[in-house]
């Protein structure tokens, strides 16, 4: 095999570890161990950089592999493989989670007096410096957490 | 609190385990552990973040305490997909992924959870519900959990009230008056839902208050591994 070939497949499965094991790992219905879990967030710390270098490494090769006049099936072939390792650069940089439970960008709120919401609904209080802030268990069993500032002071509401 | 080794975090939801979500800070890239607030991968590894006090009360219930307060809005693109009323209740049809099938616990039985005096301790919340009054210790410490008005919030106080000698026997009052739903022997005051004297000897006296959090047993147990389980006297 022509060593541009190896180096596109290596960097392609350097790239393919760094974002499926962490999804493979840290799935729901899955449960966690402790040891693989922090190799799992280890592994999605530095994918960003790890799957940059990688995605240019490949098209490096791919380069390097045009010139040597490969039959036009072959180039196609490896010419998907870096396309594909530049794919996985951008999957790395994705919040699958944020996809799912899309994150509150702009919060409003409503005085205790004017909300519509029914009396029987649950909800998370806080009393910061003297501010009271309720958070609906509705929406934050949705959106799972805030990042919010009560009483001048910065808090992070989660359920 | 989001101010933690100097800096101010911003949260994103970004991972789960074992049914309990991690969050990433924007700044550093660290992952933090929902239930508890420590760090557990990333540059801020080991730091924990300080608990701010919370309540799940019925809106009815916040509302009559803090008529001055604010409730979040919900965001109207996803108001669709937002949760039922007993959203907790729907969960315990939900699959595990772990389970500690001790002392006759069910995984999604629903806990009261309490962390203090160096001890962990768990409430069935159905039986709380039915006693509406339980007098405890935790860690040694005497303690009472009350259950609102509403039949549905639940408190837990300190039984130690200041410039009061010893410890009071509290009564749960069998009456719909919401200024005063608790009596001790001692002093013979009544005390409201906030844990404050509103008559008698001891008027104007504040329990302090303990946090405690509703959470399934696999949960609670799975980062409480020592926790006791109350049981009621026979």
């Amino acid at each position: 095999m022509r060593l541009t070939i190896r180096i596109l497949l290596i960097s392609l499965a350097v790239s393919l570890f760094c974002v499926l094991y962490p999804i493979y790992v840290i799935r729901p219905f899955r449960a966690q161990g402790v040891r693989e879990l922090q190799v799992a967030l280890a592994v999605s710390q530095y994918r960003p950089v790890i799957t940059l270098i990688s995605a240019c490494v490949a098209l490096l090769a791919l380069a390097g592999y045009w010139q040597l006049r490969e039959s036009p099936r072959r180039r196609i072939i490896a010419s998907a493989g870096a396309v594909l390792a530049v794919a996985l650069a951008v999957m790395a940089r994705v919040n699958v989670y944020e996809l799912m439970f899309h994150p509150i960008e702009h919060s409003s709120f409503t005085a205790a007096s004017q909300t519509k919401l029914e009396k029987d609904e649950k909800v998370i209080a806080v009393l910061v410096n003297g501010e009271a802030r309720a958070y609906p268990i509705r929406s934050m069993s949705y959106h799972h957490l805030i990042n919010d500032t009560v009483g001048s002071r910065a808090i992070v509401a989660t359920y | 609190m989001r101010d933690v080794a100097g800096l101010r975090l911003t949260f994103h939801l970004a991972g789960i385990n074992n049914q309990n979500f991690l969050m990433r800070d924007e700044q550093t890239g660290s992952f933090w552990q929902q239930i508890s607030g420590l760090a557990v991968s990333g540059p801020l590894k080991g730091q924990q973040l300080t608990l701010v006090l919370s309540d799940e009360l019925t809106l009815a219930t916040w509302k009559a305490e803090q008529p001055q307060g604010t409730i979040l809005d919900d965001i109207p693109k996803y108001a669709k997909q937002y949760a039922k009323k007993d959203w907790d209740v729907r969960m315990k049809k939900v699959a595990t992924v772990i389970d500690f099938p001790e002392r006759g616990m069910k995984a999604r039985d629903l806990m009261l959870g309490v962390r203090a005096f160096g001890v962990s301790r768990a409430y069935s919340y159905e039986q709380v519900i039915k006693e509406k009054l339980i007098a405890d210790r935790v860690g040694g410490e005497p303690v009472i959990l009350v259950v609102g008005m509403d039949g549905e919030s639940v408190r837990m106080f300190r039984n130690r009230a200041p410039d009061v000698e010893g410890v009071s026997d509290f009564y749960r009052l069998d009456t719909n008056h919401a200024a005063a739903l608790m009596m001790d022997s001692k002093t013979g005051s009544e005390w409201n839902f906030q844990g404050c004297a509103v008559s008698g000897k001891a008027q104007g006296v504040c329990l302090q208050q303990i946090p405690v959090l509703k959470d399934y047993w696999f949960d609670w147990r799975n980062y409480n591994p020592k926790t006791t389980i109350f049981e009621a006297k026979k």
